[in-house]
């Protein structure tokens, strides 16, 4: 178990390390999300639309598309001098390679989250009541979307255009997942008590489970012949 | 040696006593395509067998075989007396594998590089064997540059300690001079011959004839997927080997 868990531990920091020093996806990432966010903020009549009624859509809408153009290139990178054909040669668990991948990604994402949060709060002047809750929401569905995310990324990166293939494969799996996202991120957002996004929140355990267990058995078909 | 007389691949393996690396009638079909078509060779610890061919001859298909990393249609590798079981982590940790890609990641140092494959192995002691490894390499003194920042032939190397950095029984080299100048080609070369330890197996998979046949105790030609020559180099000198690979692979083709 020990050495299962770092296996997990050595690709999140080689993954991270990556990241912080070519900032290649985190800067697609946040600056798509922000550019969405404008473009939101111009779309929308503000005397017309109430932003907390729309936002949790929003929100959730840009997270996903971020987190695609993140996924994607997840493991574009490791078709770099074949590092993906190294890693597979060496005896990793493929169970530790997807997680380690998976927990990446999830950080990644989280970091695109806080901005997208931030620069929506800031444009609609949203305010964010019950933010433990919310944190818990956001949290668990981003568990769910990253889980899904890089299996699908491993599968996507080895197809012509991968970039486009990936959104295919992933928002019809992630649609059920997104709304129950969106309804406990509203209903937060509103004010309304924690005790009525208990449903949503159970849901949303649940397919984070389902996509990450999935993940775990699957990503070795995946990746090998 | 004329043309007639090029032998064709042995059905029986040439070295039969204790094999470090044993292929058997090895087959590889990529749907109608049959990319290896039954290859059998046996070799000696610390042997060093030099497989030549042109492009599409399967060359590669048939390393990533005998790495693990891909299923054989039919056939078997043994490994000493351990049969290959693709996916067994056990196989992973007794080979070693450098490529003309390097497997290295650009962001990170070389010493990294090193410790991120040395904790896939779950190695312990990488405080002493990462130094010691790139010291066999001549890198000691760029550990802490990035790998972007090397030259293609310091990469080349650095992927050579790479894959000496468990202690693998058996390497395959799989065109480790492409890309290289005649300089980084020789410097490779003396870091490859100092694997000479008569224990290591190395398997040599390249286009350059000079350089495989300099190196090499045996030699092998693959065409269309078959071993169509396999043999000692004794009787062979380095000057005449290209115009006998050429009527090999010449006759072969017809």
């Amino acid at each position: 178990m020990t050495a299962y868990l770092n296996q997990v531990r050595i690709i999140v920091w080689r993954d991270l390390t990556v990241e912080l020093r070519s900032r290649e996806r985190i800067a697609a990432m946040g600056g798509f999300a922000v550019l969405v966010a404008v473009l939101i903020y111009y779309a929308i009549d503000l005397t017309i639309v109430r932003p907390r009624d729309v936002a949790a859509g929003l929100i959730w809408m840009t997270i996903l598309f971020s987190g695609m153009l993140g996924f994607g290139r997840a493991f574009a990178m490791d078709l770099e001098q074949d590092q993906l054909q190294g890693i597979l040669l060496s005896p990793i668990s493929r169970g530790a390679f997807y997680l380690g991948k998976t927990i990446a990604n999830f950080a990644l994402l989280t970091a695109v989250e806080a901005l997208v949060f931030t620069v929506f709060g800031g444009f609609f002047n949203l305010s964010y009541g019950g933010t433990a809750w919310l944190i818990v929401a956001v949290v668990v569905a981003t568990a769910g979307v990253a889980g899904l995310g890089t299996l699908l990324g491993a599968i996507a990166v080895h197809t012509r255009p991968s970039d486009s293939i990936l959104p295919l494969l992933a928002f019809p799996l992630l649609i059920p997942l997104v709304i129950h996202a969106v309804m406990a991120t509203g209903r937060l957002m509103a004010g309304r008590p924690p005790a009525e996004v208990g449903g949503n929140l159970r849901m949303l355990a649940a397919f984070a489970i389902l996509f990450l267990a999935a993940g775990t058995v699957l990503f070795r078909y995946v990746v090998e012949e | 040696m004329t043309l007639v007389d090029v032998p064709v691949a042995p059905a029986v393996p040439t070295v039969t006593p204790a094999p470090a690396l044993d292929a058997r009638e090895l087959v590889k079909d990529f749907g109608p395509l049959r990319a290896v078509a039954g290859i059998s060779f046996a070799m000696r610890p610390g042997e060093l067998l030099a497989v030549f061919g042109p492009n599409g001859a399967g060359k590669t298909t048939l390393l990533r075989m005998l790495a693990g990393a891909l299923k054989p249609t039919s056939g078997e590798v043994f490994l000493g007396s351990e049969r290959l079981e693709p996916g067994a982590a056990e196989w992973r940790r007794s080979i070693g594998v450098l490529s003309h890609q390097t497997f290295l990641n650009p962001q990170l140092t070389a010493a990294e590089n090193l410790r991120f494959y040395g904790q896939l192995f779950g190695l312990r002691d990488l405080a002493t064997r990462i130094p010691e490894r790139l010291e066999r390499v001549g890198l000691l003194d760029r550990a802490e540059m990035r790998v972007r920042h090397l030259s293609r032939g310091m990469q080349q190397r650095l992927s050579l300690a790479r894959t000496l950095l468990h202690d693998p029984q058996v390497i395959l080299l799989d065109e480790p001079y492409a890309g290289l100048d005649p300089h980084a080609a020789a410097l490779l070369n003396r870091a490859l011959a100092a694997l000479r330890d008569g224990e290591r197996t190395i398997l040599l998979i390249t286009h350059n004839l000079a350089e495989g046949f300099d190196v090499a105790d045996r030699l092998a030609i693959q065409v269309n997927g078959r071993f169509v020559f396999q043999g000692s180099r004794a009787g062979l000198e380095g000057g005449e080997f290209p115009r006998f690979y050429a009527r090999v692979v010449e006759g072969a083709s017809r």
